[in-house]
């Protein structure tokens, strides 16, 4: 029932699979800020190092966003699937909170973006 | 023979309704019973079961007809509209997969059934970076393959053992 075909389309699958997962563990180093984007746009940014509690409310859904000792974490959504509120700590830049019903993204970057700050 | 060509598409239509009913009814049993085991976006796909049924039985147009008609009344009764949207895409994308890896002839259905997982994984996970207008979800994008993966073998499995055992000529 199963084909040579089939075993190596599944080696391929294989390999693309874990081959994303190393370049994304490549771009794993500690971030300095925290990015917040709604619906595809900034939103605001803070840096890591400072702890807050921030509140964004957008067409009408609240999300309760926290950095707290160099980790960020999504502490309240009222969205139904509940799970940006699940997915806990961040602190590394290759990861992100991800609320989809809400259209919210919280995103850690490192060094690099800060010139574009300096610049504006 | 006129007739009887009659007879032939009436039972081809009367048969799509039925895996429509049936995929329509999976769709249901997977939005009440989630198996995701946690992991947000994981499942394992039961209507596929029909689906890849219709591929083989039926054919590509019946089978896109069925899929979409699951796809829109599902979204309609449980799913929601955005539900729906990510439906489509991966429901879309992973049967033009198979039909196209089913024509090449080289795949049991085992092999397509497991690019269908993927590639629907992968379709929904496009809706989802073009929603939120971010990259950033595809560090996502290999947890989906693996599990579009391994639900597209099992799901091939027993498709395989239900085409087994269902006559040579179903329509007569």
């Amino acid at each position: 029932m199963i084909r040579k075909a089939d075993i190596l389309l599944a080696a391929v699958l294989i390999a693309a699979g874990l081959a994303v997962s190393w370049l994304l563990a490549a771009g794993n180093e500690p971030g300095q800020m925290v990015y917040i984007i709604t619906d595809g746009k900034e939103y605001a940014y803070y840096p890591l190092s400072e702890d807050r509690t921030v509140t964004v409310q957008q067409e009408g859904h609240i999300n309760k966003i926290t950095i707290k000792d160099g980790k960020v974490s999504m502490v309240f959504s009222d969205c139904h699937s509940q799970d940006c509120v699940q997915r806990g700590k961040i602190s590394k830049t290759s990861q992100s909170i991800i609320c989809l019903p809400n259209k919210v993204v919280v995103e850690i970057r490192g060094d690099s973006q800060e010139y574009d700050a300096i610049a504006q | 023979m006129n007739s009887k060509k009659q007879v032939a598409a009436g039972s081809r239509i009367a048969l799509s309704a039925m895996m429509a009913a049936l995929a329509l009814i999976f769709s249901y049993v997977e939005a009440i019973i989630p198996f995701n085991f946690g992991i947000p976006g994981v499942k394992l796909g039961i209507a596929n079961l029909v689906i890849l049924t219709s591929l083989y039985v039926l054919s590509f147009r019946y089978t896109l007809s069925i899929n979409v008609i699951r796809i829109l009344v599902a979204g309609l009764l449980f799913n929601g509209f955005f539900g729906a949207m990510y439906s489509l895409a991966g429901g879309l994308l992973s049967l033009l997969v198979m039909a196209l890896l089913k024509k090449t002839g080289l795949f049991s259905v085992v092999g397509i059934s497991m690019a269908g997982g993927v590639a629907h994984n992968l379709g929904q996970l496009l809706v989802a970076a073009l929603l939120v207008s971010t990259g950033k979800l595809f560090f996502y994008f290999p947890v989906l393959l693996f599990s579009g993966l391994i639900s597209g073998i099992l799901i091939g499995i027993v498709t395989y053992l239900i085409l087994k055992r269902l006559p040579e000529r179903p329509l007569g």
